[in-house]
Formats: structure tokens, sequence, C-alpha cells
């Protein structure tokens, strides 16, 4: 027999059911222990069934549960007993209860001040430690300031140093008697370095100029800016000079000197 | 669905098995609501339906070593064991007489059972509703009075082959019906 249609047959149902014959129910327990579909089928009706049933409950008279428990010898269990299991099977004295409840409360409270004290504490130190991040910030700009200057002085120095530098004052001229610079010129490589003793700052679009006088005629030895504090800046290589002199000139520099904005001016010696 | 939570089916059997009255008084809790429903669309009087679910749940303690896991959910056995005694309250004498008075009563108030109409449209009965009534009549002669296919054809005078097709088409519509 094709077991689908065993299946369709009707007897899953009757068999659970309890209206099969005899014969038919015997057949279909041997079918269940033979055919895994058989048994599965008949698992799924009577889920089916249970489930169906269970939603169709009818409440049975109250006493009715004391009176099976009694008839079959269990007296003690006359309370009415929802999921008995689910209760706690240690239940502390009443006192003692009364005394976990007043601990468990102060416990409370004392944990939310404790929270809140240290919450105080908390956004304080982050105040104070915010602030310590700003200072340090601030403090390591101006180290990083002041070791840059550092570093250029000890350069400056270490050039001016140089027992090779020659060196070239040149003093204010007549436009401008209090300025003052000096050329210190690498006798050996020809490098030209210039210190700024006293110039007027320019205006901004305007820049100093340094000329070599090479016979009689300038050439230009470089443009430069006067930075903070001191200045002494490299310039051009001249191998060869009689003189150097300063003009203002505009800014970028010129082919040829504007003579009236002379500034300073001085005579190689030696 | 039926068991939730505490005790699966295997450890509810166990438990019982073992005596266990806790499991049983949890057993009675999940499960007297729907074998009560079904003992009272068979013997259809609240008193005797009681009476019935009293004597099921007593047989079901002492009986639980005889059930057999492989014949069925503990439901099905359970479910079996409530109609197999509801039917056998139809037949006891006690329900005949119980039925003469109903009867009377009938007789002199007027025959009228509002409220029994309205439990009785639950569960299986509510399904007979959707059948066709040649089949009704067979379903509830098989399921509900606990007739054989022999004796009803017997009382309904048709072949024992048409008493078989229609229960068959019948339960076929059931599993539809509970899908």
């Amino acid at each position: 027999m094709d077991i689908q249609e065993y299946i369709l047959s009707g007897i899953v149902e009757s068999y659970v059911l309890g209206i099969a014959s005899p014969e038919d129910g015997a057949e279909f327990e041997r079918m269940c222990a033979a055919h895994s579909e058989v048994l599965a089928a008949r698992n799924a009706f009577e889920l089916q069934l249970e489930e169906s049933l269970q939603k169709q409950k009818l409440a049975p008279p109250r006493e009715l549960k004391s009176r099976i428990f009694s008839e079959i010898g269990m007296e003690k269990n006359e309370q009415p007993a929802q999921i008995p299991m689910r209760k706690l099977t240690l239940v502390p004295r009443i006192g003692f209860a009364k005394y976990i409840a007043a601990a468990s409360l102060f416990l409370l409270v004392g944990s939310v001040l404790l929270n809140l004290y240290l919450l105080n504490q908390y956004k304080k130190t982050i105040a104070q430690y915010n602030e310590l991040v700003a200072t340090q910030t601030q403090v390591t700009s101006t180290n990083q300031v002041l070791q840059t200057k550092l570093e250029t002085y000890e350069n400056a120095i270490s050039l001016m140093r140089n027992p090779l530098m020659a060196i070239v004052k040149l003093p204010g001229v007549s436009i401008s008697p209090s300025s003052m610079a000096t050329v210190y010129w690498n006798t050996e490589s020809k490098d030209v370095y210039l210190l700024v003793n006293q110039l007027p700052k320019p205006v901004s679009d305007k820049q100093y100029q340094l000329w070599a006088i090479v016979d009689g005629k300038p050439v230009d030895a470089g443009i430069f800016d006067m930075g903070e504090g001191v200045s002494f800046v490299k310039l051009k290589t001249i191998p060869r000079a009689e003189a150097f002199a300063i003009t203002l000139e505009k800014r970028g520099g010129s082919m040829t000197p504007s003579m009236d904005a002379m500034y300073v001016m001085g005579k190689v010696t030696g | 669905m039926g068991l939730s939570g505490t005790y699966t089916e295997q450890e509810l059997i166990s438990a019982l098995k073992a005596g266990d009255d806790q499991a049983f008084s949890y057993l009675y809790d999940h499960y007297s609501g729907s074998l009560y429903s079904i003992i009272h669309q068979i013997v259809k009087m609240p008193e005797l339906a009681s009476d019935v679910l009293q004597e099921v749940f007593v047989n079901i303690w002492r009986k639980i070593e005889s059930y057999d896991p492989i014949k069925g959910r503990l439901f099905t056995w359970m479910l079996n064991i409530s109609r197999n005694a509801a039917i056998d309250m139809l037949r006891s004498k006690s329900y005949q007489n119980s039925q003469k008075n109903q009867e009377i009563t009938d007789t002199v108030y007027g025959k009228n059972q509002v409220t029994q109409t309205n439990i009785d449209r639950i569960g299986l009965t509510k399904f007979l509703e959707k059948l066709r009534p040649e089949q009704r009549v067979l379903i509830e002669l098989a399921y509900f009075k606990g007739y054989t296919h022999d004796e009803i054809a017997q009382i309904e005078d048709i072949p024992l082959g048409t008493v078989k097709t229609r229960i068959r088409n019948a339960l076929l519509q059931l599993r539809e019906y509970l899908k």
C-alpha cells in the first residue's frame, strides 16, 4: 500500500481520536513502527489536536481538584496549588526580611550618595586635567619657539666666531645717521652674512637690498627682511668687493640701487 | 503547545510515574480545562461532567504506569480516557435516569437549553457545525456517542462502506480545520 495514500485514508485521525476499529488500530501501530512518515503524521495531528483543544478550556468546579486529591490520598495538597514548584522553598522569617529590607535601603542610599560624591569629584578632576593639558600645550609651543630662536642665535654666534670672517661695518649715511649694519664676509668661501644693528622698519611694499661695490659699480648682493629680534641673514656669495651699501627698494629688489634711498654704507678695509 | 515552562512532556511523565504529587497538581491545572470541555460536550450535564472528570484524573494517577509513549502523546492518552469515561457515563443507568428527569424538566418548563447550547459551541462541537449534515450525524454517533461503524450503519440504515467514506472525509476535513 502506498504510504501517502495510507496517511490520507483518515486512519491517523480515527486512531488518535479513538474511533478506529481494534484491527485498524493494531495495523496502524504496526505502520507507525515501520514507517517514520506515518509516525510523523500521527505526531503532527496529535499536536494540532492538543493545541486546538487546549485553547478551548472549560473551567471545572473549584472544589473538584481537592476532591480528586483526597480520593487518591493526598489530603496535604488541599490548597489550590498554582504551579507550586515555582514557589521559593526557602522563605525567610518576616523579622529577618525586615532587617534585610532596611539594610538594603540603607546600602542603596549610601551607594547613591557615594556615587554623587564620586561624580562631583570626577567632574572636578576632568576640569583640572583639561586646564593642565592646555597649559602643557602652551608651554610646549613656547618652548619650541625658544628652541628655534636659540638655534638661530647659536648658529649666528658660531658664524661670527669664525676667525675667517672679515667684518665690514656699515654706518648710517645722511638720510639715517643712526642706522647701522655689519657685514660678515667669509674670506675663504666668500659667503656674505648681514647683521642688522639698526635700521628703520620698512613699509610693507619695500625691502632692503644689500649691494657690493665692485670696481665702482653696484652688484646685487641679495634682499632681506627684518625679523623679530636679532637679524642675522646669509645673503649672496660675493667674490670681490671694495664696499657694501644698503638701499631701500621696492619689494623683490631692483637691478640698480636707488641712490637717494641709501641708508648705510661701509668700505672693506685691508 | 501543551506543556509550558516548568515541565517537558518527558519530565512530566517521569515525575508522574514516580508518584510526584506536584507534577500531578501541575497536570490537573494544565489539562483539566480542556478535558472537562470535551467531557462536557459528550455528557452535556455539568454535574455529571465533573463526576466524570474526577474519575478521569483518579484513573490517570492510578494508571500512569500503563501509559505507553510509543502509542501517542500524553494528552492523546488522557483525551481518550476522558472520552471513554464520558461515553461510559452516557450508557450508565444514572445517566439514563437523569436524562429522563431532564426530559421532564424540559416538558414542564419548555424545551430550551440556552446555557448548554452556548457551552456546546466550542471545541470539536464547533467543528461539527462545519460538516455537511450527513457527515455530522456520523461523527456525532462515532465520536460523541461511541458507536462502532457497524452500529452506525444499522442505526442510520446505510451501507457500511458509505459510513466509512463519510467518516473518512469528515476526519480529513478535521485535519484541515485544526491546521
